[in-house]
């Protein structure tokens, strides 16, 4: 790799990105191989000009024309006017918005960790070798690869309706709530279940993670006497650490962005907006019927960069609080 | 790694060939984006957007095909939605400068696009003889006039109505006549919740429609040109009875009708009843297995209904290249004959005479309706309709959710009221 490095810039800087602690010393280069060097660099640029074509025409101009229109009151059809911080105020005060930000904190905090919990548990289970363990892994991912379609939402909907198959399993059992996408307490309920069922994604992780756990560490364990739980709580979950950590961040961002499968099992085309009463109008719902239905494009854009700090502060607690949880093993 | 850089070459130079494939065709498909354009020949392509299902869908095209043959030189593109659906898609297409060149419309939108300058004055084109407003029913013409500008043409008429299960009210011994008071109303509720175990309405408290009709019985309306025409405390009267009607099984449980949405309520067998518009009968009778008819709305003083003509219009937009073919294709839709033949009540009672004609209905349903809408007409119960001001729209959508919430125990009476006050000042900016 240490050839290729000197000959290829671009890709030495690509090396030291993904690998940050393996930062090789810069060689003095010749002059012809500095002509040359520049010249794949051209290259390089050149085949990223899509890409950067891209980037600048499809994110980074539409980020900083959000950021403005946060400022302003923005009809889409009247030129933006210039309002300050009101956009902000306005959304702080409206109780329709303190409502999606609890609908959406509450979401995160009790669906995540119940879906993570339930990856950790499978891969535990499918770590292990066992006759058709290859078909269980694809039963298991199947619904994270069609989980994410719009089909899914509507199926879900059904499913848990007003005396439809999960209605009807209660009432067997005396409980009798008339469906779940009814009540604003429960529609939720329905949500949290949908996105654990789509475990798929953590778990394939996961798996890869258990398989990196060195198998001496449990021998040696074993003839220590420890039992099943005292493997896991002290091998297992330090050695996998790193990985849960990585689920963790990726999984609570991602349910910071539920939007489809609120706005289909809450109401979708036909219905209001998002489920009966506000039960399910997450941040992200309430973000849309401020933009598309009540045309309010500044407020709608405050909001999404209101979501992007408060996920930004997210994440930053969570790398924070990492030090006192994840152990990466020095010189892996 | 060495021994894979020819492989990665290749593959970048295939992403990157791709990516220019992809690039180069996006190119084209934005060439052919304004597609209401002309071609050599003189053929003029206009769209043509509207809301409806699937049934709707089957008859426009048909009325399409048979415009296109009247008229080979111009072509129509659709493009339906579910109603929530076309108004957001319809917002992002006008704001980008790109609406279609002609689209169903209705009168909560029309100051609303008015204000933000979406919406083409036919009356030029009616100057110039493309459009005829000649023959429309009960001054229907009229209706699409906002501030001297003409900006829709009616193609159908419509009233709101109480639409009920047949067999129900029977087996109830409910028959509502012309003029019965609210008193009687109430009662009837209460001998079919009793008599046939069925709540008898669907959730009347939340239809913006039905409480202007209410308020206009009592000498107000919902809007005024430019706000709300009823107080706080009118709100609060139509809710508590709403509440109170809720807790003694009278309208149907919310919880049940917020999940068979779309459906109606009455046609899952929830409810009795509902208020809602007279055409709304014949999509009730492909969702629900019961016979349904329509039933007078209630009085005040047993004379007055507050009932006016509502309507479907067509219009267009003031961006269209096309102004002459837009008239055209209008004019054709609602004067033709044959397409009132195809269309039937589905869109309302058509809003010419000519039309009015040429379809009479054989089945009971369609049979019902035209004869509801002459028993109007007789009864001289129609006045003129009141203005929706600009902002319109987002009350009724309010309207609707907060009484929901409402019925859901989510909300106290005072402060759902209070919340639409609050939601409405923002939204008419008054």
């Amino acid at each position: 790799m240490g050839t290729a490095v000197t000959h290829a810039p671009a890709m030495e800087d690509l090396t030291k990105d993904s690998e940050p602690r393996q930062r090789p010393a810069k060689s003095p280069r010749p002059a012809a191989l500095k002509r040359r060097g520049r010249r794949e660099t051209l290259a390089g640029y050149l085949f990223m000009s899509p890409w950067i074509a891209g980037f600048l025409l499809l994110t980074a101009g539409p980020m900083i024309a959000s950021l403005y229109f946060a400022f302003t009151d923005y009809n889409l059809f009247d030129a933006p006017k210039w309002i300050g911080l009101d956009n902000f105020s306005e959304m702080f005060d409206d109780p329709r918005w303190q409502n999606s930000v609890k609908v959406t904190l509450w979401y995160v905090a009790v669906g995540t960790p119940i879906k993570l919990i339930a990856a950790l548990g499978v891969a535990l289970l499918l770590a292990q070798k066992r006759r058709g363990q290859a078909f269980y892994r694809a039963a298991f991912y199947a619904p994270s690869l069609i989980g994410a379609s719009v089909s899914i939402a509507i199926v879900w909907k059904a499913i848990f309706s007003d005396d439809a198959i999960v209605d009807r399993t209660q009432k067997l059992f005396g409980i009798d709530v008339g469906g779940w996408t009814g009540d604003p307490d429960l529609i939720i309920y329905s949500l949290v279940a949908l996105t654990v069922w789509q475990f798929g994604a953590p778990m394939v992780i996961f798996l890869a993670g258990l398989k990196q756990v060195p198998r001496e560490l449990y021998e040696a364990a074993e003839v220590d006497g420890a039992g099943t739980l005292r493997r896991f709580w002290n091998i297992t979950l330090p050695m996998i650490s790193p990985v849960l950590f990585f689920n963790v961040l990726l999984e609570t961002i991602h349910s910071f962005q539920i939007f489809s499968s609120a706005y289909i099992v809450g109401g979708g085309a036909g219905g209001s907006a998002c489920g009966p009463a506000d039960g399910s109008m997450v941040y992200t719902c309430y973000l849309y019927v401020q933009g598309f239905e009540n045309s309010r494009m500044g407020l709608a854009s405050a909001m999404a960069w209101v979501l992007l700090v408060g996920v930004a502060l997210v994440t930053a607690v969570l790398f924070w609080s990492q030090k006192r949880w994840v152990h990466y093993e020095e010189g892996a | 790694m060495q021994q894979n850089r020819n492989v990665e070459r290749r593959t970048v130079l295939k992403a990157a060939g791709a990516s220019l494939a992809v690039a180069g065709l996006g190119a084209t498909a934005t060439a052919c984006g304004g597609d209401s354009g002309s071609s050599g020949d003189g053929t003029v392509t206009i769209r043509y957007a509207w809301w409806g299902a699937e049934d709707r869908a089957e008859r426009i095209k048909k009325t399409i095909a048979l415009f296109e043959k009247k008229y080979p030189k111009i072509k129509v593109k659709t493009d339906f939605q579910v109603y929530p659906d076309f108004w957001k898609k319809f917002n992002t297409q006008a704001s980008g400068g790109n609406p279609p060149d002609v689209f169903q419309n209705a009168i909560g939108f029309l100051r609303k696009y008015d204000a933000k300058n979406v919406l083409l004055d036919l009356s030029a084109q009616v100057e110039a003889g493309n459009l005829s407003l000649d023959g429309f029913r009960a001054g229907l013409e009229k209706f699409g006039e906002v501030d001297g500008k003409l900006l829709g043409i009616p193609v159908g008429s419509n009233s709101m109505a109480l639409v009920i299960d047949k067999p129900v009210y029977t087996k109830s011994g409910v028959k509502p006549e012309q003029g019965w008071t609210w008193d009687d109303f109430d009662a009837a509720m209460k001998k079919i919740r009793d008599k046939a175990g069925r709540a008898g309405d669907s959730g009347m408290y939340g239809v913006m429609y039905l409480y202007d009709l209410y308020l206009r019985q009592n000498g107000k309306a919902f809007f005024t040109e430019d706000g709300l025409g009823f107080t706080e405390s009118d709100l609060k009267q139509w809710w508590t009875k709403a509440e109170k009607g809720i807790k003694e099984g009278i309208y149907a449980d919310p919880k049940k009708v917020a999940q068979t949405k779309p459906k109606s309520a009455v046609a899952a067998e929830l409810a009795a009843g509902e208020f809602t518009w007279d055409n709304f009968t014949v999509r009730y009778t492909s969702e629900g297995k019961s016979e349904y008819g329509l039933a007078p709305i209630p009085t005040t003083d047993g004379k007055k209904t507050g009932q006016y003509l509502g309507s479907l219009m067509l219009s267009a937009s003031k961006r269209t290249q096309h102004p002459k073919e837009v008239a055209q294709f209008i004019n054709f839709m609602v004067h033709e004959p044959e397409v009132a033949e195809i269309m039937g009540y589905d869109r309302g009672v058509p809003a010419t005479q000519a039309q009015y004609d040429a379809f009479k209905p054989t089945d009971p349903v369609n049979k019902a309706i035209a004869e509801y809408e002459e028993s109007l007409v007789k009864a001289g119960v129609l006045e003129p309709i009141t203005p929706h001001p600009n902002g319109a729209d987002i009350c009724e959508s309010a309207f609707m959710r907060i009484a929901e919430e409402l019925a859901l125990g989510k909300r106290s009476v005072d402060d759902a009221v209070k919340q639409f006050f609050t939601e409405s000042k923002t939204a008419l900016g008054s």
